[in-house]
């Protein structure tokens, strides 16, 4: 049992903690998703990052990665935020995806701009009718000569308004069983008959949007692996979704939670003592949640997820609770916070619902019946 | 980072899980409150005990990992003897400097002794005065820190029907004992904080088993009700109480092995402060899962339900452990 680093670890991290010292300053600045400069601004960080080799280090060195276990993605996430750098970008899924299925042309062709940040990528997963049923997504492409024909629609795509490629699960083998109808294709995002529409949230994020295909020609050769593999593919991604990304998060609640205790230390928050308990609670939840993700990295792989995120969940909408509690009346008047406490909201709505978590966690860990 | 039990640690969780699951075959709550099998174990029970070393095992220099894997088993099987107290008493009186012949006789079964707890069970009591004998059913002596002997009293009430706690009764003799120092006693009360956590990760486990048995094989409107949503939404949430309280109690035993006696004992009221309210929520969940069969004398759901109340008060409840992290975290501002 340990949950020190070991000395590899140690020095990956001692090298990090150097550059973000070196280069940080540069490139935190006016990033985000807000608006075009703020974009620009995200997308050179993430450029700086991947040339300095920290990005999709999982992956393996010919490809662009570095071949390091997971633990050293958690790594760098955690030291972004520790840093309260602006965040890696979400492409480990993505770049596991095509690494571990693609054919070596197109490995090849797309996973230097990927890794490299310089091409922008989303995936094209979620559809109007297709939300927690995935599976039933109704999405097609047609296969005609060496092209596929798409057409339908996608929604909840972050960072589809500017990105360059799209990850996209469809139905091609309009005959199988739904599972095994799905595959997975690159799609060019300046083809023809691609209509984007931006989301706005509640919280005013502009990060997601709507995806319209309508007779989109997409090139065979941009098929991952197999016709009729999408579902496993999908399924592969989920497990690099989470995980070392996770320890990010816990980061950046530790970040929240620490701006909260240190309003209450200074005692420029007053708090009575059953809210300063909820807040001690808070950092209770936190220290257990960054012990159980370490502990995901290294002691169980698969069924991690799902229970990460239902414990992330619990964790996270009780801080932001507890954050609005200490604002008190300042909560709803015109305090930040109250956007990131409309986020947390979402928390237990993407990447698979609570309800949903709970139903895999139930039947696929716990070995009860389906209804 | 290797977080896991190593092999040696698995293969020792199942000899310890065979042991514990006998020795409960030996108990039964019976048929009511009088019917109830004494927490005291018979002879057969303590020799077979003795024989496992499990009386000896902190004084054979394991780890407080090792000691987590043995309790965690007590836990999941409510075992109904008195090992968790030898373990604290042995414990406290090798780092007060007792005699070798004394810890072997200990480790051998020979002596039983219990620990001296204040009565809120908070922590190991200074004197004898307000102080009980915690999990001491079957012992003989209790110590003081000043080396003086007690004999047991009488079981006092108490909600845990597999171990009991006994008033302090007068003085039985002296041992030369020395105050262990501010560092070993912080060291003391990470090991009570994280055993107590080590007990409820395996009440609630057993809690949440045995409650999904039942759902897989109960059947009403024509399915067994562990198809139902409603049901299978209370099971998941149980088992993320699960995997993040065994999470805590990792960090927590590995602190106590690793890390400076401080940072130790904050590890582990941190561990403490999260898992006891979620085993007693488990246990509680899981006699809702098993209905009206759950809250009958004979079912072990509330066996495990106040075994996880009495060692959630183990070295503090949760609302003590967030006492103490306030002061430490929120400081004066916090207090």
């Amino acid at each position: 049992m340990d949950f020190a680093d070991t000395p590899e670890v140690a020095r990956f991290r001692a090298g990090l903690r150097a550059w973000l010292a070196g280069h940080l300053d540069e490139y935190r600045h006016g990033t985000g998703y807000h608006s075009d400069a703020a974009l620009a601004a995200t997308l050179r960080w993430h450029r700086a990052l991947a040339g300095a080799g920290y990005v999709a280090v999982s992956l393996p060195a010919e490809y662009g990665g570095r071949g390091l276990p997971d633990v050293y993605e958690a790594v760098i996430n955690e030291e972004l935020a520790r840093a309260q750098a602006p965040a890696a970008p979400p492409i480990g899924h993505i770049a596991h995806a095509i690494a571990d299925f693609a054919g070596d042309e197109l490995k090849t062709r797309v996973l230097p701009g990927l890794l490299g940040c310089t091409s922008s990528w989303c995936q094209g997963f979620s559809e109007p009718g297709a939300g927690s049923d995935l599976a039933s997504l109704t999405t097609t492409g047609r296969r005609e000569g060496d092209e596929y024909v798409v057409d339908g629609q996608k929604i909840w795509t972050s960072g589809a308004m500017w990105a360059d490629w799209c990850l996209l699960l469809l139905r091609t083998e309009a005959d199988q069983p739904r599972h095994r109808g799905l595959s997975m294709l690159v799609v060019d995002m300046t083809s023809a008959g691609i209509e984007r529409r931006e989301i706005t949230l509640a919280n005013g994020s502009r990060e997601f949007a709507e995806v319209f295909f309508d007779g989109v020609r997409v090139p065979a050769a941009n098929l991952v692996g197999q016709a009729g593999i999408g579902w496993r593919i999908a399924m592969h991604m989920l497990t690099y979704e989470r995980g070392p990304a996770d320890m990010g998060w816990v980061g950046r609640l530790g970040h929240v939670l620490a701006a909260a205790v240190e309003d209450v230390r200074t005692g420029r928050c007053a708090a009575d003592e059953p809210l300063r308990r909820r807040l001690v609670a808070c950092a209770v939840n936190i220290d257990v949640l960054r012990w159980q993700v370490a502990r995901s990295l290294v002691d169980r792989a698969g069924v991690a997820a799902s229970v990460d995120k239902l414990l992330t969940t619990r964790i996270e909408q009780e801080l932001f609770r507890v954050v609005g509690d200490l604002a008190g009346t300042g909560f709803v008047q015109g305090d930040d916070r109250f956007d990131e406490y409309l986020w947390s909201r979402a928390q237990s709505i993407y990447g698979g619902t609570q309800q949903i978590q709970r139903q895999i966690v139930a039947q696929r860990v716990l070995g009860l019946p389906r209804g | 980072m290797e977080i896991g039990l190593d092999q040696d640690q698995r293969a020792f969780a199942e000899v310890c899980a065979k042991l514990a699951a006998e020795l409960a075959t030996r108990w039964s709550p019976g048929r009511g409150p009088d019917d109830t099998s004494p927490a005291e174990p018979d002879e057969v029970a303590w020799s077979r005990i003795v024989a496992a070393g499990w009386l000896a095992i902190g004084l054979d220099e394991a780890s407080v990992v090792d000691l987590t894997v043995l309790v965690e088993q007590l836990g999941y099987h409510t075992v109904p003897a008195p090992v968790i107290g030898t373990l604290l008493a042995a414990e406290r009186l090798r780092l007060g400097g007792a005699g070798q012949d004394l810890l072997d006789a200990i480790g051998g079964g020979e002596v039983r002794v219990a620990p001296l707890l204040r009565r809120d069970l908070t922590d190991y009591a200074g004197t004898a005065a307000d102080a009980v004998a915690w999990d001491s059913a079957g012992a003989e002596v209790t110590h003081s820190p000043d080396g003086t002997g007690h004999h047991l009293g009488d079981p006092l009430p108490g909600a845990d029907l597999t171990r009991r706690t006994r008033a302090v009764g007068p003085a039985a003799g002296h041992l030369a004992l020395t105050d262990p120092g501010t560092e070993d006693r912080l060291r003391l009360t990470a090991l009570g904080l994280t055993l107590a956590t080590a007990d409820l990760l395996g009440v609630m486990r057993a809690a949440l088993d045995d409650a999904v048995e039942h759902a897989r094989n109960r059947t009403q409107f024509g399915a067994p009700i562990g198809s139902f949503q409603a049901v299978q939404q209370l099971a998941a949430d149980c088992l993320v109480s699960v995997e993040a309280s065994r999470s805590a109690l990792f960090h927590s035993a590995w602190a106590a092995d690793a890390l400076p006696a401080d940072e130790a004992v904050a590890a582990a009221r941190t561990a403490k402060a999260f898992v006891a309210p979620a085993a007693v929520e488990v246990c509680e969940t899981a006699i809702q899962l098993l209905g009206g069969i759950g809250m009958t004398w004979e079912s072990r759901a509330h066996v495990r339900l106040r075994r996880a109340h009495a060692s959630r008060a183990l070295f503090g409840d949760e609302h003590h452990q967030l006492r103490h992290l306030t002061g430490r975290l929120l400081g004066e501002n916090g207090r």
